[in-house]
């Protein structure tokens, strides 16, 4: 990454000079993130269709706004149509793709030279995360403006606490979304086809964060169960936050935490664990 | 010099070796016949969850019981089978051989080029979901007590023969486009979300969305065209309008086929 | 009759261009612009049936895309190309069935499973019937000695025998039109030999045309009596290679050896002086004034020894490409 080198190659030859190195978190965290910037931006018309595949939460909004079961669980169509924007938005900057990132490029072997930087992958695909996210800004901007338009009750309450506690709420809810994804991609130091593993967590996250259907219309001993579970972190908290719903606050950020405590060392320890399998492979 | 068999034999032949070597190359991972089958359950579980939600008080979802809304939830579950069965694994292996450039060896073959790209490969993961799609429709038809005659059955095998000839198109015609735009890895994910507006009756939607539905994005003739012939409640024009639009989608794909390949200029040349 | 005809062929690209940084990446992401790139120009030659031809040229240089158009993966932009009497852009079933392209960098094969399944799909799309498909495998099999190798997964081949198993693949149809693009490329020097014997072999059993690019001159000289070379886009040379030994290096390499060091001035009327250090000079002499500047060296000055010598020719042909292309004649 930081090259030390003059950029024009010395005529004459002379010894190698050892530069010591300067790692300022700063600095390898503005280049990753400008260099991974300018790859997705070379990706943006991808990124328009992927940021399209994720209006399932309109679509819901259509459904549920239309639907007698809404109104007889008295959610009234405001706050289905606040919940639904602020669950589009939520869904836009929570995806994570980093298995298939790293599935593509464990095969085009790519993951070996990754491997010798003196940094730790996973701070690569989380820049690149977020530069993804970054490209996909005005695209969900022009997005949240127009259904504002079409539906102007949909504007979320102006309640700035309650805004900056969604802000969060959405980046760690991608943090905990990114850690168990992570997790999952490192078991493929053991075995190469472990996307399909992938699917068993993306289903119950289909079904359990929110996106469907805010969790108050869910049956009683289901609900209690699905705010046990990371997936409501994902979309339910930041949406339910940023539209002004109901929501006890204080267990929902618990359970995040407490997901995320659980996270962080299982993903510390399958790593090193990894590079330890992938090193005693000889790669 | 050249003894080669020609016409339809061929391509027979040819679709039988290729299903069974790509079934032989699917049985180096076992591990995923349990994984997608428990994946295959667990998403009709979800399926039926939601939609369960939107009769939990007893109302009617857009005019249809729960068990004529179960017709439709099966036959999106039979048709999220058949992408994964073969849209999937064929169209998904196109934009990687547009990207890394041996889809040359493919228009090297003296066989039709869409033919080789839509059918090469073959995955039995998206069987299992296929049958709960089926198994669906038929607890759906069977609970709602509709009794489709022989007349009806015909039709609703018909139409169900268009909506998959219709997603097949729409998805090919977004896989082709890899030939112009490399990267798309994406592009069939749009797809895939908008055959999820087909798992709940069209006329749920709001009439802006229905009206969009049927004629720009033609997601209500996937499931809920023949949905509606199974439950005897269809008419001759939607049967036209469905084989109409079916016959315009595959020349359509065809079409969009040959313009790619005149645009193709290869990979890393 | 000439089996390759190609007239006045063309053929030019868009590409995009991107500043690298920040600022390049977001005006690129505004405004996208392209250059015409012209990677074929007025390119014209004709083998014949049975010759085995070598197409040389620098990275770049168009041969990749000469061969892409010959096989009909690419529309030339201007001339005609004929190939084994079909237009090859129209890619007709007759025509495929005559031609075949080997690519040294892109794999035919089935990763994960034994050549012997992407064998079968073969010759079920090209219609070769089972036992005869059994029997041209076994033949070439034992030309390019593969055998067991054909039941072990691709994944699990050495870069020699699945570049083997590739040519197999690749000739099942037993086409009269080979082109080979870097068929060598990554391999080891056995390897390099058995592919290049074979290839030679292959040749004189069946009669079939080659047309074939290598980095490796190696493959040229053993392989191919007649030699084509672009450079920028346009033909330089067609004719043998020693003729384009001749054409390219028409001087000799003479060293000297002498008793005593003298100044470089001294050497300039004998001709280009390429090193002089001390005692030992070699000197570039024009072919055609040799025997008369030896004589003259041997008369004029303190020699202990001389020795004349060609000039290798990957050199020489790596000093032509360092020059611009408009040297070409």
């Amino acid at each position: 990454m930081n090259h030390q080198r003059s950029p024009a190659p010395e005529p004459t030859t002379r010894p190698l000079q050892r530069i010591p190195m300067r790692r300022s978190p700063l600095r390898i965290a503005r280049t990753l993130l400008v260099s991974q910037y300018a790859l997705m931006v070379e990706f943006r018309a991808e990124i328009v269709l992927w940021a399209l595949s994720g209006v399932m939460p309109l679509l819901m909004y259509a459904v549920w706004s239309g639907a007698p079961a809404g109104a007889a669980a008295g959610v009234n169509p405001q706050q289905f149509a606040r919940y639904f924007l602020a669950a589009l938005v939520a869904r836009q900057f929570t995806v994570v793709w980093v298995i298939y990132a790293f599935e593509e490029d464990n095969l085009l072997g790519r993951l070996s030279p990754l491997l010798l930087q003196p940094l730790p992958l996973a701070w690569r695909y989380w820049a690149a995360h977020l530069a993804e996210q970054a490209t996909r800004l005005p695209l969900v901007a022009a997005m949240v403006l127009l259904f504002v338009a079409a539906v102007p009750a949909a504007a979320p309450p102006l309640d700035p606490m309650r805004l900056l506690l969604a802000l969060l709420a959405l980046h760690l809810g991608f943090c905990l979304n990114f850690l168990m994804q992570y997790a999952i991609t490192m078991l493929c130091f053991w075995n190469e086809r472990v996307s399909a593993l992938e699917r068993l967590q993306a289903i119950p996250q289909l079904f359990l964060s929110g996106l469907l259907a805010p969790l108050e219309l869910f049956p009683e001993p289901l609900r209690a169960v699905a705010l046990h579970t990371p997936f409501p972190a994902i979309i339910y908290l930041p949406a339910q936050l940023a539209a002004g719903g109901p929501i006890a606050i204080g267990p929902a950020f618990l359970n995040l935490f407490g997901w995320l405590a659980l996270l962080l060392p299982l993903n510390l320890l399958l790593w090193r664990a990894g590079v330890r399998r992938y090193a005693a492979l000889g790669a | 010099m050249m003894d080669r068999r020609r016409g339809l034999g061929r391509y027979g032949l040819s679709l039988l070796r290729f299903w069974s070597v790509s079934l032989a190359a699917q049985m180096e991972y076992q591990l995923n016949l349990i994984i997608e089958v428990v994946a295959s359950i667990a998403t009709l579980a979800g399926g039926l969850f939601t939609l369960s939600l939107f009769y939990a008080h007893g109302q009617r979802l857009g005019g249809w019981s729960w068990e004529e809304a179960l017709v439709v939830l099966g036959l999106s579950t039979f048709l999220d089978g058949f992408s994964s069965t073969l849209l999937r694994p064929n169209l998904g292996e196109l934009v990687k051989q547009v990207q890394n450039g041996s889809l040359d060896f493919v228009l090297l073959k003296p066989i039709d080029s869409q033919f080789w790209v839509s059918l090469r490969n073959w995955s039995p993961w998206g069987m299992p979901e296929m049958a709960l799609g089926f198994g669906l429709v038929l607890v759906g038809l069977v609970r709602s007590g509709a009794r489709p005659g022989p007349g009806g059955v015909l039709a609703a095998l018909l139409l169900w023969a268009c909506g998959v000839a219709i997603l097949y198109s729409l998805w090919f015609i977004l896989a082709a486009t890899s030939i112009w735009f490399v990267k798309v890895w994406n592009a069939t994910e749009v797809l895939r979300s908008l055959v999820g507006v087909g798992r709940y009756p069209i006329s749920a939607y709001p009439p802006a969305l229905r009206l969009l539905f049927t004629a720009v994005v033609p997601i209500a003739f996937l499931t809920n065209v023949p949905a509606e012939a199974l439950l005897g409640r269809t008419t001759p024009f939607w049967c036209a309008a469905s084989a109409g639009l079916a016959l315009v989608a595959l020349i359509c794909s065809r079409l969009l086929w040959r313009m790619a390949l005149r645009h193709y200029t290869s990979a890393s040349s | 009759m000439a089996i390759v005809r190609v007239e006045e062929l063309g053929r030019t690209f868009r590409v995009a261009d991107k500043q690298p940084g920040l600022v390049g990446t977001l005006r690129h992401f505004l405004h996208r612009r392209e250059r015409l790139i012209t990677a074929v120009d007025q390119l014209s030659f004709s083998i014949e049936p049975g010759e085995m031809v070598g197409f040389l040229g620098p990275n770049g240089a168009g041969k990749t895309t000469t061969l892409k158009m010959l096989s009909g993966l690419i529309h030339p932009t201007r001339g005609r190309v004929s190939v084994a009497g079909h237009q090859p852009y129209r890619r007709e079933p007759d025509f495929l069935g005559a031609i075949t392209l080997v690519m040294g960098q892109k794999q035919q094969l089935i990763w994960d499973l034994p050549p012997l399944d992407s064998l079968a799909v073969n010759a079920a799309v090209y219609g070769i019937p089972d036992g005869e498909a059994r029997r041209r495998i076994d033949e070439l099999a034992e030309m390019l000695e593969l055998g067991p190798e054909l039941r072990r997964p691709v994944r699990k081949l050495s870069l020699g025998q699945r570049m083997k198993a590739e040519l197999l693949a690749a000739l099942l149809h037993q086409p009269s039109v080979l082109f080979l693009d870097e068929p060598t490329l990554g391999l080891d020097v056995n390897a390099q030999a058995a592919v290049r014997s074979f290839l030679a072999d292959y040749n004189r059993r069946t009669g079939a045309t080659v047309l074939l690019t290598s980095h490796y001159m190696g493959d040229i000289t053993a392989l191919c009596p007649r030699v084509l070379l672009i450079h920028g886009g346009t033909l330089f040379h067609d004719g043998s290679l020693e003729g384009l030994s001749q054409r390219l290096a028409p001087w000799r390499e003479v060293s000297l050896a002498l008793a005593e060091p003298l100044p470089a001035e001294r050497f300039a009327i004998y001709g280009e002086i390429e090193r002089c250090q001390g005692c030992e000079v070699v000197l570039l002499v024009e072919r055609a004034r040799l025997t008369a500047v030896v004589g003259q060296l041997l008369a004029e000055l303190p020699v202990l020894d001389l020795e004349v010598r060609e000039p290798p020719l990957e050199q020489t042909i790596g000093r032509l490409f360092q020059t611009p292309a408009a040297v070409a004649p």
